[in-house]
Parts: structure tokens; sequence; C-alpha cells
């Protein structure tokens, strides 16, 4: 689908539930709108915590879910339906996010993000401690957590998704993991 | 932790606005297969009907009559609604408007040049002396800058990190999307424009010799006479320049210049999709080929966000006119714009939303 897409990443979704997306994408490839609103509808939660817990900013994580399915639109005819489309989406979300935390040291569009922080719904506060103990993790040990602990991908897939050896991801986990339940038990 | 991660609550009002988005883009991509089952028969049919009707003689006469008028016959009265969805962005003696799809207005200010920002949440407008970042739902002033002689405001960058580029006295600025940092780039006297797809914050202009020039990146390119509008392509990799003699074609990653041998070119602009329109004479073109042929001068040009529609403006004939770009060729006019706008309105962009 892009030269993102070019580790053959597997999830073990249920034989039917894969069956039921390969055809929301060929449908999708031919035109159907409704094909790709479910692809939309069943990925975007996924995608849109992934960011968000990455990057902590709701704005931004919005910005870049919705990215990353625009880019699924533009390289929807090239897609390879023999793969399946959470892990190639996941990648770029994951990829996008991190990338977006490094440069979050840049100025902000600040009146803009004031108004939709005030929007925010508020989360619960076991959801508040986590976030804020993610929040002091490097943006690629939040990607790794975020991969294998929201998105369930094994430390394998993982690597692939990321591009990374298993050992580096592995080292990353248990720190992040570490440090996470020192937060979160303070 | 897979419980705690699953209970982030996840704002439906966002995927909501992100599925406008993406639905839009879906909507303005063709399916490989429909494009080779229609588009040959399409084209052979529209051909053969438009050569019947130009050939026989009430065609010719209709045509001819066209011909001989500024307009377009069978306008509509005034302007009712947009034929796709999205906001118009226009500018001029009677203000800055919003026109909405469903044809209501909304004036916010009495600014004579306008832009989006990149996200459309605001609207950079200029007043003679004045700059200034506003909301288009309610004309909400955010910031403004006192500058004299300002022109061609351009809003660019990302969701989170931006910067306003416009002209004052002659010389080229840029200040951040917060109206701080306010500093001094260049002279230039054409529009300048924001690369897309970057947090790089790459500001394409002509400076003062007529070379094209990239702020923020090392770009620079020879010498053109008479130019007159700068465009990127959607990806960023492609910077058109409508010069007096030619239109060029910049790949900026290997520094190539590509000339397209088409003189008098007034304005320019890709769609979503990558295709390029040009507006020269009476003539809109898109991606090379002649798209419509209009009775009198064309005038600016912009692109609906889905694509689909172009608008251009015919000022003699204080008429705008929709173009179909893509299935079945439609060409929709309306009518008295100066009196709906209070004056001959530029066309300043057509953004998604409602």
């Amino acid at each position: 689908m892009s030269s993102s897409a070019g580790a053959a990443v597997r999830l073990d979704l249920p034989v039917g539930a894969d069956r039921h997306e390969r055809a929301l994408v060929r449908d999708a490839q031919r035109g159907s709108s409704e094909a790709f609103e479910q692809l939309f509808r069943s990925h975007w939660p996924r995608a849109y915590r992934a960011a968000l817990l990455v990057v902590g900013d709701a704005a931004a994580a919005e910005d870049i879910a919705q990215e990353s399915f625009l880019a699924a639109v533009r390289a929807l005819d090239r897609f390879d339906r023999r793969r399946p489309f959470g892990p190639w989406l996941h990648r770029i979300v994951v990829n996008r996010a991190i990338d977006w935390s490094r440069a979050r040291a840049l100025r902000r569009e600040h009146f803009a993000t004031a108004e939709q922080a005030a929007e925010e719904r508020e989360p619960s506060a076991h959801a508040r401690t986590l976030a804020a103990a993610l929040g002091e993790l490097q943006p690629e040990q939040r990607a790794v957590i975020v991969l294998r602990y929201l998105l369930e991908y094994t430390p394998g897939e993982i690597a692939q998704l990321l591009d990374l050896p298993r050992g580096t991801v592995n080292s990353r986990l248990r720190r992040g993991l570490d440090r996470l339940r020192e937060a979160v038990h303070e | 932790m897979k419980r705690l991660f699953d209970a982030v609550p996840v704002d439906s009002e966002a995927e909501e606005r992100a599925w406008g988005v993406v639905r839009e883009a879906f909507a303005a991509r063709e399916p490989e297969a429909r494009r080779r089952n229609w588009a040959g028969p399409a084209t052979v049919l529209v051909a053969a009907a438009l050569l019947a009707a130009a050939l026989s003689p009430p065609g010719r006469a209709v045509v001819n009559a066209v011909r001989r008028s500024i307009g377009i016959e069978g306008a509509q009265p005034a302007l009712f609604r947009l034929p796709a969805a999205g906001r118009l962005l226009v500018s001029g003696g009677g203000g800055t408007w919003v026109v909405s799809a469903d044809g209501s207005t909304r004036r916010l200010g009495d600014y004579v040049q306008a832009s989006w920002s990149p996200h459309a949440l605001f609207v950079v407008a200029a007043t003679r002396n004045e700059l200034a970042a506003v909301e288009p739902a309610t004309g909400r002033v955010h910031w403004q800058l006192a500058r004299p002689l300002v022109r061609f405001p351009r809003w660019g960058g990302t969701r989170t990190d931006t910067r306003v580029a416009y002209l004052t006295d002659g010389r080229l600025h840029v200040v951040a999307g917060d109206g701080t940092g306010d500093r001094a780039v260049s002279s230039s006297r054409i529009p300048p424009v924001w690369q897309p797809g970057t947090s790089r914050h790459v500001l394409a202009y002509v400076d003062g010799r007529g070379r094209v020039r990239l702020a923020g990146g090392r770009f620079a390119s020879r010498a053109y006479e008479g130019a007159r509008a700068l465009a990127w392509s959607p990806d960023g990799k492609t910077l058109a320049l409508a010069a007096r003699g030619e239109v060029v074609l910049f790949a900026i990653a290997t520094g190539r210049a590509h000339v397209l041998h088409v003189p008098g070119v007034r304005s320019l602009a890709f769609a979503a999709d990558g295709r390029l329109a040009m507006v020269r004479g009476r003539s809109v073109i898109v991606d090379g080929r002649t798209l419509f042929v209009a009775p009198s001068r064309l005038a600016g040009i912009a692109w609906s966000p889905s694509g689909r529609w172009l608008l251009a403006s015919l000022p003699l004939a204080d008429q705008w006119v929709f173009v179909q770009t893509r299935g079945v060729r439609r060409v929709l006019a309306v009518s008295h714009i100066r009196r709906q706008f209070g004056g001959e309105p530029s066309l300043d962009g057509w953004a998604p939303g409602q």
C-alpha cells in the first residue's frame, strides 16, 4: 500500500473477521463508500486511542488518526488484500505519533488547541493516571507500550511494524512497564 | 493495562469530523475499474454529442450566439447554493464572505483579501493596512497586525504549528500563527505559497528579480519574466509557476524544471488528487487539455474540496461558472455576483466543512 507497508505483519484475527475485512477492503477498492465507512468505524477508536496515548494531545491525536486514514484512501488501489488492514494503519499512526512527539516543542496554534481542549471529554481517574505516567516515557517507549497493550501486538509483530530488532522492543517494553508501574503505584 | 487503555475516551465528535474529511477524500478518488470501464466510451459519446451539436445549423447558431455574448446564457439569477460540499471564501470591494454549501453567506468584515488556515479553522484576512486572524463562523478577530499596504495573506503549517505569510509594502513577511514574531523575508510581488505536507514551514515565493525561491529550503530557480502565480501540488513535491511565456513545473527534490509552453496563464491551482488547472484568457485547462471555454475572459480559479468541480469568475459578465470536471460535463453559471457580494470578489479558496 505504501513503502511503510513493506513488512508482512500478521494479526491473529478470527478467520471470519479476517475474511470480512478483506471483503470490505475489496468493496472499498471498487468504490463502495459504505464498505470504507465500515473499515473507518471499526478501526477509528483504536487508531485514535493509540495516537492519543502516544502524543497526549487530543487535537493532535485526531489529526494523526485522520491523516492516517487519508493515507489509506490515497493508497487503497495499491493495497494487497492478502494483508490485514489494521497493522498497516497502526504502523502509520504510531510512526506519525512518534514524529509528532519529537517535534512537540514547536509553537502551537494556541487558541485552536485551547478551544478543542475545553471540548475534550473527561477521562476516568485511572485513565488519567495512566496517561500521565505514559507522558513520562520517551515517545518510542510509549509507542511500544501502546502497540503491545492497547493494540495487542506481539513483540515480534511490533519489531516488524517499527523496523526494530526484537531485543530493542523487549527492552523498551520492560523499561517502560517498570516506569509505568512505579508511576501508577505512587 | 488493556482495560485502562480501553477506558481512554474516544471523542465521538472527533470521529465524525474525521469521517467527514475521509469521506470527501474517498468520494474524490475514482476506482481503477470504474475508470477503465467508463472513461473511453463516455469520452467518445460526449465528443460525438458535441460534434453533432456544433455541426448542425441550430447548434452552430447557439454556439455563435454564446460566443458573441460575454456571459453564459441560462445562468441562475443568484448563487442559491454551491454544487458541492465545502465553504467558499471570497473577498473584494464588498468585504470578505464565507459561502456555505447551502448558499448561505456570512460577511466577516471589511477585508479585501483573505485565505483559509491549513485546516480551515480560521481565516487570515487583510485590509489595506491591517492583517487579521478571524473565526469564519463568527467573524471574531483573534489578533491583528497594523502594517502598510498589506496584500496576499497566506496561512500554512500543521494544526499545531502554523505561520502566516503576507506582503507589506512590497516586502514578504512571515508571522507565527498566533500573530507574534513578525519578520521580513525578501522583496516580492506575487502571492507566496506554503508547501503542504510538511511541518518544516517551507514557503515558496518569487523574489524581486523574478526567481522562484524557498524560504526554509535551498531551492532557487533562474529568473522568469512576468511571474504571476505559484501553486504547490498536494503532495508538496511539485511547485508550479505561471510566468508570462510559460508554465514551469519544478520537481523540488531534484530541482529539475519541466516547461509547459502555455503562455498567458494568469491563475493556476492543483486539485486534491493532483490535477493542475490553469486559467488562460477564456479557457480553463486541466492537465494540458482544454476543459471549458468561456464567452469572455476568466479570472481566478478554485477547486471544490472533492476535486469534482472547478469555479472560475467571468468579471465582464458579472458571473461565476462552475464546471464539473468528472463524469458528465456540466456547466452551471450564476449571475449578479457583484450585487450579492457588494463588489467583484476574488476566489480565495474552497475548503471542506459545513
